[in-house]
């Protein structure tokens, strides 16, 4: 079966009116997770735009037809560790343990709890879908926010010019873990996005199983709700997300970017770089062509 | 049963892994450390077998913990102190789940001043954070309260998780006879964990902890109150049956001692009330009419009965091992006098502290506080808070 | 789903669904003679308003935010948003 196929008869497992903004690449990666994962699972969804948008649930109606739970906003991997061992310890493995969370609760207040239960390699896909910001709360930086972004704590001001601080590439910084499979992923590569999500749940029954999805954010980013994929895209194409895979301890280029494209193209497409200076965007392309000669190198080992 | 020398950690270790825990998870801090390692050396040993999970933080324990209760697990931790303070922000939401659980704290001063020495003062800070608190005097106390523990926190009417408070060093380290009862006899008391109310499993799924409104919420705010109140009954009755199959009663939420006839009353918390126990004889052996109020279980907080126990009395005094900040007072003596029915001003008391940062409580303190209460039981009111200090 | 004692927050007495449908100010709609059904706008629609019945790709309206992806997703420019309330 191809992905187009997968997709199409697969069940939508969240609830089908959610509070997302039009357009939101958070939606779109979380519905086509849960499709691809089924009713076995479980899943996490901390604080940030999914939980908000309805997906847990209001008073005593749920968002999902899955089991779904809310953890703190710094504990999901934890509180996913805790569930998926008693699952082990009942026999019951088969059952896919998922979370889903932001760059906020995976970057930011949830790094030290991601990062412990990457290294115990616990059994579970911990999905992290980047929006470069704190959302939820009204689009505030986090640490994967590119250097340069409008963000209402790093506003554009006469002193202070947009975040400081260039992003952290939190995919990486996983990848160097000895955890099962980790990857990085884009909803316009869809076809890319599934085959590792669906690796990703496979090695998720052996261990700590980690993919890093961009998720562009009509809301927060300032663009055409319609141009969601096509900024996603973009983003591939200049190297700012480069697609790619680790698992056995090696890594792939899983889409090779032979030409790629100024990230400039990428960078004007949207409402939040709009003062970078010239310098701010060569710097900036300095970071994506480093960034891509690095994952070369790891690749070509 | 065969009696052994053991130090409080240890006991604490052992009278877990005899309820037969799911999951443990732990982080090492003094002076809890050595309950982490001795249960690591249990399950390395092949002797334990139950899923233990060495987080990189107090935080992550409860987190793990939580999560392995939402798949309907059994689960054990002990920390101290600091511990317990990176671990509120789940460790509210376990209770406010209604999930069980007995978790030691072995109790530690705050910081600051630096110091990682006894004092209750983690524990008491979170009484309001909607678990159980019991306090225990020994370690033998410690091995009982443990097991009780998991029957208390699983009853179908309470569903509260239950801090089980010992005093770290005074306690944890010390080495003392526990009757440990054997595997089968514990098997026999406690019933295998069963709860479903709040589970994650695909063969029935729910959203559980979805966003609530206030409304609701308030419901299950009066249901977690409710609850609390039930537990005294259920206290009573785990503590008879308890005793039914090993010979041992606590007498519930208080112990009474020597309260019958007494005109001044000594309340006591913790380890100290051993102390508190040869001051009260001691006062006896010279005629003053002296009593004790063990307080066990702090939450839920057992009013009626120290209301009555203190019935008729002339003057009591409240020891506290902690401080509440902003009452000039410690805060047992706070909550003593707001469980008296009448009103508290036909009695005599004062607020004594002391213990703090693992400073001791000698039996000097304790002959001062009984002296304190002797001179001003007929001068109704509250009088100043005593502090049991060293002289310099 | 089986009824549940609710003695801490949690859900499961059906689902909770907002009217999407409402946000709506364009509607995409489908130009079948253009389509060649390679299902692209499926695979990118984030609401899964678009399914695949009777072996052809169709939107349905009941959840559809207007976002207008699928019109720009799609290779044969087969669908139109078509302003809401200006006729269908
Ligand atoms: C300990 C804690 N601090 C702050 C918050 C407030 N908060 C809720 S969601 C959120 C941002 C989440 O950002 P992210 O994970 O990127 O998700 P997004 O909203 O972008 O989807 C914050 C800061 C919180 N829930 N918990
Ligand atoms: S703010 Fe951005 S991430 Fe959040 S729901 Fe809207 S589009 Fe999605
Ligand atoms: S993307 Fe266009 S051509 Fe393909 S199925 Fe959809 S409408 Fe038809
Ligand atoms: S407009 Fe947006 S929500 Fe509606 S069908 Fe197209 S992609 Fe889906
Ligand atoms: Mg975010």
């Amino acid at each position: 079966m191809n992905y187009i196929e997968k997709l199409r008869t697969s069940e939508d497992m969240v609830t089908p009116g959610m509070s997302a903004c039009q357009g939101c690449c958070g939606e779109l990666v979380l519905r086509r997770i849960l499709q691809i994962s089924g009713k076995n699972t479980i899943v996490c969804v901390p604080p940030g735009c999914m939980s908000g948008a309805g997906v847990v649930g209001w008073d005593y109606q749920t968002g999902m037809k899955i089991p779904v739970h809310i953890p703190l906003l710094t504990n999901t991997a934890s509180f996913l560790s805790g569930v998926s061992q008693m699952y082990q310890r009942k026999g019951r493995g088969d059952v896919n343990m998922i979370a889903v969370a932001g760059d906020g609760a995976t970057a930011d207040g949830g790094f030290q709890s991601l990062s412990g239960a990457a290294e115990r390699n616990e059994k579970m896909l911990y999905v992290c879908y980047d929006n470069e910001g704190y959302m939820n709360t009204g689009f505030q930086r986090s640490s994967t926010t590119t250097k340069g972004s409008r963000t209402s704590t790093t506003p554009i001001g006469e002193a202070i010019n947009g975040k400081q601080q260039p992003s952290k590439y939190v995919a990486l910084i996983m990848s160097m873990h000895a955890l099962q499979y980790c990857a990085t992923a884009s909803p316009s590569h869809m076809q890319d996005m599934v085959a590792k999500v669906e690796r990703g749940l496979a090695e998720s029954k052996k261990g700590f199983a980690f993919i890093h999805v961009i998720a562009p954010c009509p809301t927060g980013w300032s663009f055409e709700p319609d141009m969601s994929i096509q900024i996603a895209k973009k983003a591939v194409a200049s190297n700012m997300f480069p697609l790619w895979e680790k698992y056995n301890g090696n890594y792939y280029i899983t889409v090779e970017n032979k030409k790629p494209i100024p990230v400039k193209e990428f960078l004007q497409s949207m409402g939040k770089y709009k003062s970078l200076t010239d310098d701010d965007i060569a710097q900036i392309q300095k970071e994506a062509d480093t960034k891509y000669e690095t994952l070369k190198k790891l690749a070509s080992e | 049963m065969k009696i052994k020398a053991m130090t409080g950690n240890t006991t604490a270790a052992i009278a877990a892994s005899l309820c037969r825990p799911d999951l443990i998870a732990a982080y090492p801090i003094t002076p809890q450390s050595s309950v982490a390692e001795y249960l690591s050396e249990l399950v390395h040993s092949g002797e334990l077998q139950t899923n233990y999970v060495t987080t990189e933080s107090e935080h992550s324990v409860m987190s793990v913990i939580q999560g392995a209760a939402c798949a309907g697990g059994r689960t054990f931790t002990a920390t101290s102190g600091q511990g317990l303070a990176l671990m509120y922000e789940p460790y509210f939401q376990m209770s406010t789940m209604r999930l069980p659980m007995v978790m030691a704290i072995v109790t530690r001063e705050m910081i600051s001043p630096c110091t990682v020495w006894s004092g209750q003062q983690d524990a008491m800070s979170v009484r309001d954070a909607g678990w159980l608190q019991v306090y225990v005097e020994n370690n033998q106390e410690i091995m009982d309260m443990i097991i009780q523990g998991y029957m208390i926190t699983e009853h179908e009417d309470v569903l509260i998780p239950i801090n089980v408070c010992y005093d770290g060093f005074y306690l944890s380290h010390l080495v003392e006879g526990v009757d440990v009862p054997s595997q089968k006899e514990v098997d026999a008391f406690l019933p295998p964990v069963h709860f479903n109310h709040a589970i994650l499993d695909p063969d029935n799924p729910m959203a559980v902890d979805s966003l609530t409104s206030g409304e609701v919420l308030t419901r299950y705010r009066k249901g977690h109150l409710e609850a609390m109140v039930k537990t005294l009954d259920v206290i009573e009755e785990v503590d008879k049956k308890f005793a039914k199959s090993f010979g041992r009663s606590y007498g519930g939420a208080i112990e009474e001692y020597k309260c019958d006839d007494a005109d001044i009353v000594l309340v006591a918390i913790g380890g100290m009330t051993g102390t508190a126990r040869d001051a009260v004889d001691m006062a006896r052996d010279k005629g003053i009419k002296a009593g004790l109020i063990k307080l066990r279980f702090v939450r839920p907080f057992p009013t009626d009965r120290i209301a009555n126990a203190l019935k008729g009395k002339k003057a009591f005094a409240v020891v506290d091992r902690s401080v509440c900040f902003g009452w000039n007072a410690g805060p047992m003596y706070t909550e003593v006098r707001a469980a008296l029915i009448n009103g508290d001003d036909k009695y005599s008391h004062f607020s004594a502290i002391g213990g703090l940062g693992g400073a001791d409580i000698s039996i000097k303190h304790m002959t001062s506080v009984i002296e304190k209460l002797e001179s001003v039981k007929s001068k109704p009111g509250q009088h100043d808070t005593l502090w049991l200090m060293k002289e310099f | 789903m089986s009824k549940r004692v609710h003695i801490s927050p949690l859900a499961n007495e059906g689902m909770y669904i907002l009217d999407t449908a409402s946000w709506r100010t364009e509607r995409p709609v489908m130009n079948k003679e253009k389509c060649i059904e390679c299902g692209l706008c499926l695979t990118y629609c984030p609401v899964n308003a678009i399914i695949f019945d009777e072996n052809k790709y169709k939107i349905t309206y009941n959840y559809c935010k207007g976002c207008g992806i699928c019109a720009v997703e799609c290779p044969k420019k087969a669908i139109d948003m078509v302003p809401e309330g200006g006729g269908k």
